[in-house]
């Protein structure tokens, strides 16, 4: 039987490539790794339009979407939209993030605070430019290693 | 000593003029002072071509060349802001001449109104855009100018991050471009060329080769940047194009932007900085409409001159 051990990356579909960008990198500190089909090169090979982003240490796709997806209504900040990503903050950085999303008008649910015994203190719960489901919690067992992801290159296929 | 601060990007003020390559510089004027009604003036600084000037104070400089580096080389597109009575007269008076005038749809919204196309006799594509506050019975203004870049990311740290130029519209980056795209690939929407493209999916299929792949329409990328009252494009080129060599600061086509002074002498600085070679200041005799210029060429080998017009 073959064990995998981790999420390596994700990839999430977005309406307009540049808002999320820029919710990504100016909300939640990401940084833009590489992007793919700006160039002529990609752009011969019939390559998708997508940007990988790192978020700490996970690689994160944002694929723009060559069709209008379904979107459930945007006042619905918790849920999920067949998926939810997740992200992990340190304990003292969670009202950073908080801050972060006032000042940058991000419509938020929480925090929440989840069962003492879990491994999960609190969560906050928001949307992106396009609507897919986020939360952002800090845990109690931070100071426990999970396995480590290594980065990869340029995000792959396409 | 550390390096003292300066500002990042560069302040330009707007196009100022426009170069491009004719094979006959007689019949280039004709055709630009009479069908678009530019006005002759003298003494630009390089001998040999001839400088003609539109109503807002832009300059379009004719470059004789045996073998003129035109649209279908260079993807390089001049657009000039006209009234619609103005455009009309033209239109008019080209059809009667027997030169094609296309009209397609834009992505741009300030162009989607009243847009046509046509070339010069040497194959340098025009485009008239309508400008409702314009006058006068020929082009007004240059609406934007528009380049091929293999790089939009190269293309984008360029022109925004170094020269300052604002962001003002994308395409190629929305869901809605890629729907609209569809409907041109379906042939419900006659857009302009070098707006939408076929792409080759021949990485669907593992070990796919070109020539195997699913083709799909899409819209081209293009960026438009804000410089004054005019507008810079940038459409990501489809094809691999030979660059003129590495050492080749002064070129043509060539798009001039206006800068103050004190701004072409930091931009000098700045772009050494940035290690983006570059020819001059150069300046020019007291007779000229330019007092000084830049010479440069953008990441994807694109002809810039930053300039300090002589009445700034």
């Amino acid at each position: 039987m073959a064990h995998v051990e981790s999420i390596s990356h994700s990839g999430i579909c977005v309406h307009d490539l540049k808002a999320a960008e820029d919710f990504y990198c100016d909300v939640l500190g990401a940084v833009v790794h590489s992007r793919v089909n700006f160039k002529t090169q990609d752009a011969l090979r019939g390559r998708s339009v997508h940007t990988s982003l790192m978020l700490g240490d996970y690689l994160f796709a944002i694929m723009l979407s060559e069709d209008w997806m379904n979107v459930p209504p945007l006042e619905q900040l918790r849920g999920e939209n067949r998926v939810r990503h997740a992200f992990c903050i340190p304990k003292a950085k969670f009202p950073a993030l908080l801050d972060s999303l006032k000042r940058h008008d991000v419509a938020f649910e929480g925090p929440v605070t989840h069962p003492d015994r879990g491994p999960f203190g609190e969560s906050v719960y928001f949307r992106d430019p396009t609507g897919n489901f986020l939360e952002v919690l800090w845990r109690r067992d931070e100071a426990v290693p999970y396995n480590e992801v290594q980065a990869l290159g340029h995000g792959g296929g396409g | 000593m550390n390096k003292p601060e300066v500002p990042a990007r560069l302040t330009l003020r707007t196009i100022s003029h426009l170069v491009i390559e004719v094979s006959n510089l007689d019949r280039a004027r004709s055709f630009y002072v009479d069908r678009l009604g530019f006005a002759p003036t003298g003494d630009w600084p390089v001998e040999g071509e001839l400088c003609l000037r539109c109503l807002s104070g832009q300059w379009l400089v004719l470059k004789p060349s045996p073998m003129p580096r035109t649209f279908a080389y260079t993807g390089v597109h001049q657009a000039y802001g006209a009234s619609p009575v103005a455009i009309a007269g033209i239109v008019n008076a080209l059809s009667a001449a027997a030169i094609p005038v296309h009209r397609y749809h834009e992505d741009r919204s300030a162009e989607r109104d009243d847009n046509c196309y046509f070339a010069d006799p040497d194959g340098n594509r025009i485009q008239l855009v309508r400008r409702e506050t314009t006058v006068g019975p020929g082009v007004c203004t240059i609406d934007h100018a528009a380049v091929l870049a293999s790089d939009m990311e190269w293309a984008e740290d360029f022109y925004r991050d170094r020269l300052g130029l604002p962001v003002e519209h994308r395409v190629g980056v929305n869901t809605d471009d890629y729907v609209r795209a569809r409907l041109w690939g379906e042939g419900k929407d006659d857009m302009a060329p070098g707006t939408r493209r076929w792409d080759e999916r021949y990485r669907d299929i593992p070990g796919g080769k070109p020539g195997q792949g699913r083709r799909v329409p899409r819209p081209n990328m293009q960026m438009y940047l804000r410089t004054g009252s005019s507008i810079f494009g940038v459409y990501l080129a489809t094809a691999h194009v030979q660059e003129p060599p590495p050492h080749l600061a002064m070129g043509s086509p060539r798009t001039g932007f206006a800068v103050d002074r004190a701004e072409l002498d930091r931009a000098a600085g700045l772009l050494l900085d940035a290690n983006v070679s570059f020819e001059g200041p150069v300046e020019h005799g007291a007779k000229s409409p330019v007092a000084a210029s830049l010479y440069l060429r953008d990441p994807c080998g694109n002809f810039i001159e930053l300039c300090v017009p002589r009445n700034v």
